[in-house]
């Protein structure tokens, strides 16, 4: 069940519904209530994995009260290590087994060793990198003492599995979300309405955008081959707005739904393409994967605390594991690997917090240094956009050198029986609303809310790309 | 709650009103449409005289070529549609019967196409623009499953169809874009491409015994004094499954098979489709054979 599906737009309505008027006597039916519509819609995907879902809740809910409840610091280190090392078992075995297994025996092979390596045949449970991480946060939370174990099952459940996260997140931390479920939530009119308006806008991002975006991006990625520079150019920057519409056109629609019950989620997008370097851009891109790594891998290895060596250490191992957590595959790792490289020169000359403030444009030279610096910073993820992107690393280098090597610049007729230069307004158009209300969270709500909301729900059903439909790309991680 | 749920009604009438008024806008572009393509065109069209008019799927488009016809002084337009099938084709008829086109004679491509008899999406979603201003539209998708849906829902099949029918098709439309469907008379000439599938599979494929629209294409021809001539036209050498023409032949005894009239590869763009040299050939044959010409 896709957010952007007639199936979800039955769903949400019947769950809106059932939660105000008929399970709002207090928070344990408004839970419970969730928790059912959770389960059914992950159940939608397959049902089959619903019980590694409930498995992964009862673990983490178990082993964190254990944690808390050890006397001694062996046994405490035994349930934490327990559920750390299920959690992430589950984690490589559906995610990482094949990916490795194909790896070593590739490696043999050049060796001269011929090796049939036992794969397995399963698919990848829908958001198990999600769910797997809001348990893993909690139990850390709980060994480092950050928060107290959560005794009420269905709580720390609804936690795990509240269905507009638990597929493609946000990564919600315990410390944020659990107190939250711990109430009874009241209607509140103006946060319904905003929600409201961050659906609409999600919708628009991801069936205008990202749909639209993709067609071309890929006519283009799977013929590179036979593509000029200009359309290389611009199937990548047709890729960097479909991932962005997509992910971040989900994560509104999930902020938006979870608004409609009474609940805010982390924000995960802020306008990353306007970043000035690529930290501001990690600071605004993904931004619940970005500081669950920060909190619980950057920080506790030593952070940028230590010798040089350390940092570099550090901020690669980071990076890294990030692009692997994307996808079992050499690409992601790679597009990890040039963003490390992309961030440390900013760590090691300490100006990785330069960019905190807002951006602010005038009609004088600092403000054409900031867009140059908007536009170097949008190029260089432009770049590495094009390794997650390619199926493998060749296609990546090769797609990147026929950009320089072919040196036409022209309009060309793609495989999709569209020109390569056709969404250029469109792209325009979305930037400058974007930028227009980068210190929103959508540009709807506000004054003119109606006519803004007249103009998207055009924007929706006239320009949306639907023939072609589409999942969101973030299921697969 | 209730001011919420007013809220939420307002949306949804004003997506209704939207959904209406972006229906009526790009049914009223379309109904101007003159130079997009072939169904526009007749669509918008007024009475017209031919004497031959071809019809079928891109087997009819590519290898019927019309300007050869007319050299003989045969007045002929080749509304042969790539991608579609015999649901099109009796559509098509039907509406050229309905703005009193006088047709001597129908050229049907007539062999693949008998294998099914259900629309071509691709292909049938450009008669949808009119399915509120034609009765023989309507009539002729009534028993389509998703009637309903695209007829009552405002603005649905534009959305369903968007690749076909959507904003981009509307915008051209509206800017009077022109196509190469309407050049040469509606021929489209292939060349020798050298990636062509010069391979197919048509064991699994067979006639359907009455394929209901063909049924139909005949009994309109009959009807209206329209002499029909069904055709089976060439396909490339290696094709597993030939015997499909025969079994079209024996279903249809009234088909001519002019499958074997042309046969080497070098004759042909892709398995299915000839090229413009092997479509001259063919339709030389057909002129000598049919008009005497």
């Amino acid at each position: 069940m896709f957010f952007n599906s007639l199936a979800f737009a039955i769903f949400l309505p019947i769950v809106f519904f059932l939660y105000w008027f008929v399970f709002n006597k207090n928070k344990n039916t408004q839970n419970a209530l969730l928790i059912v519509a959770s389960y059914y819609f992950y159940s939608c995907w397959d049902w089959r994995f619903l019980f590694l879902l409930v498995f992964s809740t009862f673990l983490d809910y178990f082993t964190g009260i254990q944690i808390e409840k050890s006397n001694s610091e062996k046994g405490r280190k035994f349930w934490f290590w327990l559920s750390i090392s299920v959690n992430l078992g589950f984690l490589g075995i559906f995610k990482y087994y094949n990916f490795f297994a194909s790896s070593f025996a590739e490696m043999f092979t050049s060796f001269g060793f011929k090796v049939s390596p036992f794969l397995l045949n399963v698919i990848l449970p829908v958001g198990i990198s999600f769910y797997t991480f809001h348990g893993l946060s909690y139990v850390i939370d709980i060994y480092y003492k950050r928060i107290k174990a959560e005794y009420n099952f269905i709580d720390y459940s609804l936690f795990v599995s509240y269905f507009p996260l638990l597929v493609a997140g946000p990564i919600e931390r315990a410390t944020h979300l659990l107190p939250e479920l711990k109430v009874k939530r009241e209607f509140n009119l103006e946060k319904a309405k905003e929600g409201v308006c961050q659906i609409v806008w999600g919708l628009l991002k991801k069936v205008v955008i990202a749909d639209t975006c993709a067609v071309y991006a890929n006519a283009i990625f799977d013929h590179y081959q036979s593509m000029n520079s200009f359309s290389l150019i611009m199937g990548v920057i047709y890729f960097a707005f479909q991932i962005y519409g997509d992910f971040s056109g989900y994560s509104d629609i999930a902020l938006g739904v979870s608004k409609l019950f009474g609940l805010d989620l982390l924000r995960n997008f802020n306008y990353p393409y306007f970043s000035r370097d690529i930290a501001e851009f990690w600071r605004r891109w993904h931004i619940s994967l970005s500081s669950w790594f920060r909190d619980y891998l950057y920080i506790p290895l030593g952070g940028s605390k230590g010798g040089l060596w350390m940092k570099i250490r550090n901020t690669f191992i980071i990076f890294i594991v990030s692009g692997f957590w994307h996808g079992a595959n050499w690409t992601y790792i790679v597009w990890g690997f040039i963003n490390a490289v992309y961030f440390l020169p900013l760590l090691l000359s300490n100006s990785n917090r330069n960019n905190m403030d807002s951006i602010i444009l005038k009609w004088n030279l600092d403000s054409v240094k900031v867009l140059f610096s908007i536009l170097t910073t949008f190029l260089l993820t432009c770049i590495a956009w094009v390794f997650f992107r390619a199926r493998t690393i060749t296609d990546a280098i090769l797609y990147l050198k026929r950009i320089f090597t072919n040196g036409e610049f022209s309009s060309q007729y793609l495989d999709n029986e569209r020109y390569n230069y056709e969404l250029l307004l469109m792209i325009g158009l979305f930037v400058l609303v974007e930028w227009n209300n980068k210190t929103k969270v959508e540009p709807i709500s506000g004054k003119k809310s109606w006519l803004k909301m007249a103009l998207a729900i055009i924007a929706i059903i006239a320009f949306g790309t639907y023939s072609d439909y589409k999942e969101f790309i973030y299921f697969q991680f | 709650m209730k001011k919420f749920l007013l809220y939420i009604l307002g949306i949804f009438l004003l997506t209704v009103l939207i959904a209406v008024l972006l229906d009526g806008l790009y049914t009223y572009v379309f109904m101007q449409s003159r130079n997009r393509g072939k169904i526009e065109t007749v669509f918008n069209s007024t009475a017209k005289k031919y004497d031959v008019v071809i019809l079928g799927s891109s087997r009819a488009n590519n290898h019927f070529v019309s300007p050869m016809f007319e050299e003989k002084g045969l007045k002929t337009f080749n509304y042969g549609m790539s991608g579609g099938h015999l649901f099109e084709a009796t559509l098509m008829l039907k509406l050229m019967i309905e703005r009193k086109y006088q047709i001597k004679n129908v050229i049907l491509e007539t062999d693949l196409n008998l294998a099914v008899d259900h629309q071509a999406e691709g292909v049938a979603s450009f008669f949808l623009p009119y399915i509120h201003n034609s009765e023989t539209i309507k009539k002729h998708f009534k028993n389509e499953r998703d009637f309903n849906t695209l007829y009552y829902i405002p603005f649905y099949r534009y959305i369903k169809y968007g690749t076909r029918i959507g904003f981009r098709e509307a915008f051209f439309t509206a800017i009077h874009k022109k196509t190469n469907t309407l050049d040469n008379l509606g021929y489209y000439p292939l060349e020798k491409n050298k990636n062509g599938n010069m391979k197919n599979n048509i064991v699994n494929l067979n006639p359907l015994p009455h394929n209901k629209y063909y049924e139909e294409i005949k009994s309109i021809c009959k009807k209206n004094n329209i002499k029909l001539i069904s055709i089976m036209t060439p396909m490339c050498e290696n094709v597993a499954g030939m015997d499909y023409f025969d079994k079209v032949k024996k279903a249809y005894p009234e088909i001519y098979n002019y499958e074997n009239i042309v046969v080497e590869n070098k004759y042909f763009a892709s398995c299915g489709h000839m090229t413009n040299d092997g479509a001259h050939l063919f339709t030389a044959r057909i002129i000598k054979d049919f008009f005497g010409k």
